[in-house]
């Protein structure tokens, strides 16, 4: 590595003001935007500021004479350039200048064909599209809603959410972004919907899954019990026998999709009495099951 | 990406006088006015190359005016050889589609 004296190209005696100017003259011959698509120009530029940085630091430059630290001491964290922009796709468009070289336009050739080209893409381009982001309940994003989104610099949009949103699913709003820069188009405005989670319910594409505590009385007896859905509570029958893990479907009660609305799939679960029961305990004692009916049957690895 | 003034100022290590005088003269161009103005990745960038020339180059305001006059033209010459030199056979794509 090159001591950050010869990479100044000064003495190692040069006072503040020999570094400073030293660092000017070499700095506008590097300087990586006046040196566009030069890569070793750039390089050094950084080695020319590196050593500028570490000879300007007394602390550091005490240091490195003695022996202490390397010249690798001052490297700096990287920096964008107006020259990493400027070629981009879009990026610099307002700033390009082709005045310099009209006279080449009116020739009836390839580069007056490409500079027509840009210059209809400049007055043409659409503006940029703008991100927001929204959060809905999970019974909005299932049912659908409206949603009011008041942008940054005033005003509102009225977002309108379909049934059946995903989570962080986008809408695309046409001609709602930012203007154009020539004649173009507006941009649109991109919303990013994030679905908050429900105590009960759980997505399964256009399903909904709930799982339902039911009494053993209810289960062994069947019965007729309330259930929520995402459009209000309906009224369930429970078949005789109903097991931990039966499911119960119940038309047309998931997400409201009108082409093909979902279902509310219903897992019941069976859940005993929060305290023991001793009248169920003196009938099970007395009861005897079907000796056949072995509920770890399936179980024999 | 776009950047709110403050923000631009913050990136940029401007003031808002500086600014000023800059938009006035065309160095930077915002997009939007007044309180909805905003600015771009490529505006902080820009800003920071005007601040190297006066500040360390110690270039003037009028020679700063003539060098980003002479580098929009560069990189918009760049732009144009850039193409040329992704055009098939040296003919531009979509003439050879008519074709």
């Amino acid at each position: 590595m090159q001591s950050p004296y010869d990479v100044l190209e000064v003495s190692p005696t040069a006072r503040d003001e020999d570094i400073r100017k030293a660092f000017r003259r070499l700095a506008k011959k590097l300087h990586p935007d006046l040196n566009p698509g030069d890569k070793a120009a750039e390089a050094r530029f950084k080695q020319v500021t590196a050593a500028q940085d570490l000879l300007l630091d007394p602390e550091k430059r005490k240091r490195f004479d003695a022996g202490e630290i390397d010249a690798s001491g001052a490297e700096q964290a990287s920096r964008k350039y107006y020259k990493d922009f400027a070629n981009g796709a879009d990026a610099a468009r307002a700033y390009h200048d082709s005045s310099g070289f009209a006279d080449f336009s009116s020739a009836d050739g390839l580069f007056a064909e490409i500079l027509r080209r840009q210059a209809e893409q400049l007055a043409s381009a659409p503006g940029a599209d703008r991100l927001y982001r929204i959060s809905i309940s999970f019974l909005q994003a299932v049912n659908g809603a409206t949603e009011r989104l008041n942008l940054p610099e005033g005003g509102a949009l009225d977002v309108v959410i379909p049934p059946g949103i995903e989570d962080g699913q986008a809408l695309r709003l046409r001609g709602k972004g930012m203007p154009s820069r020539g004649s173009g188009p507006p941009g649109d405005a991109l919303i990013e919907v994030s679905v908050q989670a429900h105590p009960l319910f759980v997505r399964e594409g256009n399903n909904i899954r709930i799982e339902l505590p039911i009494s053993l009385k209810e289960a062994v007896l069947g019965a007729r019990v309330r259930v929520p859905t995402p459009s209000g509570e309906v009224m369930l029958t429970i078949p005789k026998s109903a097991n931990s893990g039966t499911i119960l479907r119940l038309k047309g009660k998931g997400v409201a999709r009108k082409s093909s609305p979902g279902d509310q799939l219903v897992a019941v679960k069976l859940v005993l009495p929060s305290k023991a029961d001793a009248e169920l305990e003196a009938f099970c004692k007395n009861w005897t099951p079907d000796p056949d009916d072995d509920p770890r049957g399936g179980m024999q690895a | 990406m776009s950047l709110p003034r403050d923000a631009f100022l913050g990136e940029a290590g401007l003031s808002a006088e500086t600014l000023e005088v800059w938009i006035n003269e065309e160095w930077i161009i915002p997009s939007g006015e007044g309180p909805d103005v905003t600015f771009t990745e490529t505006d902080v960038a820009r800003a920071k190359l005007v601040r190297d020339l006066t500040y360390d180059f110690r270039v003037n305001r009028e020679g700063i005016g003539i060098v980003l006059h002479l580098l929009d033209q560069v990189h918009g010459l760049r732009q144009v050889l850039s193409e040329l030199s992704h055009t098939n056979g040296g003919l531009p794509l979509h003439k050879e589609r008519n074709e």
